[in-house]
């Protein structure tokens, strides 16, 4: 009965978001009235859509299990926490929780005044027609509707243990809300494409829109990251899967935007590129929803294979870019592109790494493409790994962190005083480089890429330094979330680079009682308890570790579910100040041994301290606005 | 008005070379870093290097896991070849005998070196070469 009211009402959701683009068709945009008309009419489909969505979680709640989605994802057994995140553990209910945050975004644009009523209505509209087509994608091909006829099961058949996790429950949300976070600049700025009015200042609308969506998207790609290294066992952060890196590419694409955003409002270039790239983040963001739904790639995240899902959002995804490059075509002519950029000038470095950005985001776009075109060719499957990725990635960093680092001591408009003095850029240097001979020291010998690599991170985080505390004396002004999040990439770098040289891992056969040797920890492999736990059994081991004076015990775990008779690892970490002891535990051997390995990771909580430093970075950018404008 | 013109075409071409450029290092990265992927039979009938990476999917056949001190043995099988598997390390939670897996690594003497191994987190996974047969 409730699942059929929550059925019923998306349908009527989708019939007068459907209403809403009419009328912002047909009406006079204009007319102060109309927006009226047009702004209710956007709401009122947004609250009945919120209400099915909400009538969804409460049957979660309740175990209905008569929804064949609830029932195939859910069980009676789970705690209440997790029959709600059961809801997005898998394709329908993503899309739902999906179309539920699109439409979020549209509705807090649709609060929200705009001067410009006829920009404003038509990008109601353009929003709109976007929730439409994806709305008729869930309800036609990926419906979490569906009844079990005749009868419901007695019970549901459970959410992947590997599922069941704080982080995994919030990171699929916290992605989603960025991804179509960006549908804002996008329908703005087709908006300002089919107003036809140069003089708008667009750009400045849509930049704390741009920096939200962004935040989100960070966090949510450094939560998938966090959640990957704990759960799975491998020990890694990043694994450059396919569906890693679609999360990668707009984030790129919009750390690009975010910047040639803040070049347009300093010095009125780049309005043409930030049109396109508006156009580029949403349009990747829509590919990543392509490549994960369709499972046209074959990943270790793949969902259901179903190609009519596929079909349908390239169709729609076609559809989105036909008609937006179409319009920025035809609108060409309104800029006119004769002022040029100065050479050596401050947005003639972010240009540059405009550029960079756009080759990281091709390659990886190649990257993810290219085994689909070499089998169409060749008849032969292949993968593209990490050393393709590590290749591309790591000398245009490189050369972006040259740009921005010059970029410091350059001002908007004017080519860079060569004769003024770097006193400055030439002390952080000196730091750094004693930096990089002090890690020299302790790491030995190591490759020049890596050795370039940690003297650039280095670089960027202690001119940075050097800034904040010149402005300080001076009483000069710190533009403080540019300095956070560069020195959080400072850092990024950094840890990137020293992970992937001094960590380390060796595989131990171990009895109870055995002591074993590995870089100056003793190992002891103290007990071993057999545990019966509500959903699952479990083996724990507990081992005895003593290193550098200190002695601690880590408890790795392999568990056996009972709903689903899975078997998982539960990873015991030790987080000290510069490196995580990383201990699971594999089978039995017959001779009684259990296999053990022991994972050294270095550096690894500071590639996501600098994940935090650019997200906070973005929430400080958004109170700055909106504190401007009250 | 001609001068600006011969600019601008001299800033289409460089920057049509300077991508053009591009995308060959692009594509060059690509192909010296691709793994290819093969099932057992395939494997058997290509000449593969031992320097080139490859990824080999089948099944693990019954009874052929072995284990020595911290390295593990195995056979893949696609049903009608079988390629022998030695590696270092923890295999995944879902790997047994009987399921499907996946290994990266090299080939050395007719046996494969895996530097990775990979079982689905899908109970019901089988490499996507053996769907068909």
């Amino acid at each position: 009965m409730i699942a059929d009211i929550s059925h019923y009402l998306s349908i009527l959701s989708t019939a007068i978001f459907m209403l809403t683009f009419s009328l912002v068709l047909v009406l006079d945009r204009s007319a102060s009235h109309a927006t009226l008309l047009i702004k209710r009419s956007y709401s009122h489909a947004f609250i009945l859509f919120l209400i099915s969505f909400l009538l969804y979680v409460y049957l979660a709640l309740t175990d209905n299990f008569s929804v064949s989605y609830i029932a195939q994802h859910s069980n009676s057994l789970l705690p209440n926490f997790y029959k709600v995140t059961s809801i997005w553990s898998a394709h329908e209910g993503s899309m739902f929780l999906w179309i539920v945050f699109l439409s979020l975004w549209g509705f807090a644009f649709n609060l929200h005044n705009d001067s410009n009523l006829n920009v404003k209505n038509l990008s109601i509209g353009i929003i709109s027609i976007i929730i439409v087509g994806f709305q008729l994608f869930l309800l036609v091909t990926s419906n979490p509707f569906e009844i079990v006829l005749p009868f419901a099961p007695e019970n549901g058949a459970d959410i992947n243990p590997v599922l069941q996790d704080p982080a995994l429950a919030i990171h699929p949300p916290t992605l989603y809300l960025g991804y179509v976070g960006f549908v804002i600049p996008f329908a703005y700025s087709l908006a300002f494409l089919i107003n036809g009015n140069k003089s708008l200042d667009w750009e400045k609308k849509v930049k704390s829109w741009s920096v939200m969506a962004w935040v989100f998207l960070t966090i949510g790609i450094s939560l998938g990251s966090w959640w990957a290294y704990y759960e799975l066992g491998w020990g890694g952060y990043w694994f450059w899967d396919p569906v890693e890196n679609v999360a990668l590419m707009p984030w790129l694409a919009a750390t690009a935007f975010i910047h040639s955003l803040s070049v347009a409002s300093k010095s009125n270039v780049l309005r043409i590129w930030n049109l396109l790239l508006s156009i580029i983040v949403f349009s990747l963001s829509l590919f990543g929803a392509f490549i994960v739904r369709s499972g046209i790639i074959d990943s270790i995240h793949s969902f259901a294979n179903d190609p009519q899902r596929g079909m349908y959002l390239l169709a729609f995804i076609a559809i989105i870019l036909f008609v937006s490059l179409g319009l920025f075509i035809s609108r060409f002519s309104m800029f006119d592109s004769s002022k040029n950029i100065k050479s050596l000038s401050k947005e003639s470095f972010i240009s540059l790494n405009n550029i960079f950005f756009g080759v990281l985001i091709f390659s990886t776009m190649m990257g993810i493409t290219y085994p689909l075109i070499y089998e169409l060719l060749y008849n032969q499957k292949i993968s593209v790994g990490a050393p393709f990725y590590n290749a591309i990635y790591a000398p245009i960093t490189i050369l972006a962190t040259i740009m921005l680092v010059a970029s410091i001591d350059s001002k908007w408009g004017r080519p860079i005083d060569v004769k003024r003095g770097f006193s400055m850029l030439y002390i952080s240097l000196a730091i750094s480089l004693i930096g990089l001979i002090t890690i020299g020291y302790f790491v030995g010998n190591m490759p020049f890429i890596i050795m370039l690599s940690i003297f650039m991170g280095l670089v960027i985080i202690f001119r940075y330094l050097m800034l904040i505390i010149s402005n300080i004396v001076h009483k000069k002004y710190t533009n403080t979330p540019s300095a956070l999040a560069h020195a959080g990439l400072g850092l990024l770098i950094l840890s990137i680079s020293v992970n992937s040289i001094l960590s380390s891992e060796k595989v131990f056969n171990m009895k109870p009682n055995e002591i074993r040797e590995f870089q100056n920890i003793t190992i002891q492999f103290s007990e071993l308890e057999l545990l019966n736990k509500s959903n699952h059994d479990s083996i724990r081991a507990t081992f005895s570790l003593s290193t550098e004076g200190k002695q601690f015990y880590l408890s790795p775990e392999k568990r056996k579910y009972f709903a689903r008779g899975q078997i998982t690892s539960e990873t015991a970490i030790k987080i000290m100040p510069l490196k995580d002891i990383y201990l699971t535990i594999g089978e039995q051997l017959d001779n009684g041994q259990w296999v053990i390995n022991v994972q050294l990771n270095y550096f690894i909580r500071f590639i996501w301290l600098s994940a935090a430093m650019m997200a906070l970075s973005g929430l400080i950018i958004i109170k700055n606005i909106i504190r401007r404008r009250v | 008005m001609k001068i600006h013109r011969k600019k601008r075409l001299i800033n289409v071409l460089l920057l049509s070379l300077l991508s053009g450029a591009g995308i060959l290092m692009v594509l060059y990265a690509l192909n010296s870093n691709l793994d290819y992927f093969f099932t057992p039979s395939e494997l058997l009938a290509e000449e593969v290097p031992s320097n080139r990476r490859v990824k080999v999917g089948g099944m693990v056949q019954e009874g052929s896991v072995r284990r020595e001190d911290s390295i593990i043995s195995f056979t893949i099988t696609d049903y009608s070849k079988t390629i022998d598997v030695s590696y270092t390390g923890i295999v995944p939670d879902l790997f047994k005998e009987g399921s499907g897996v996946v290994v990266l690594g090299y080939l050395n003497d007719g046996k494969v070196d895996a530097e990775k191994v990979l079982a689905k987190h899908d109970e019901n996974y089988m490499p996507p070469a053996l769907q068909d047969k």
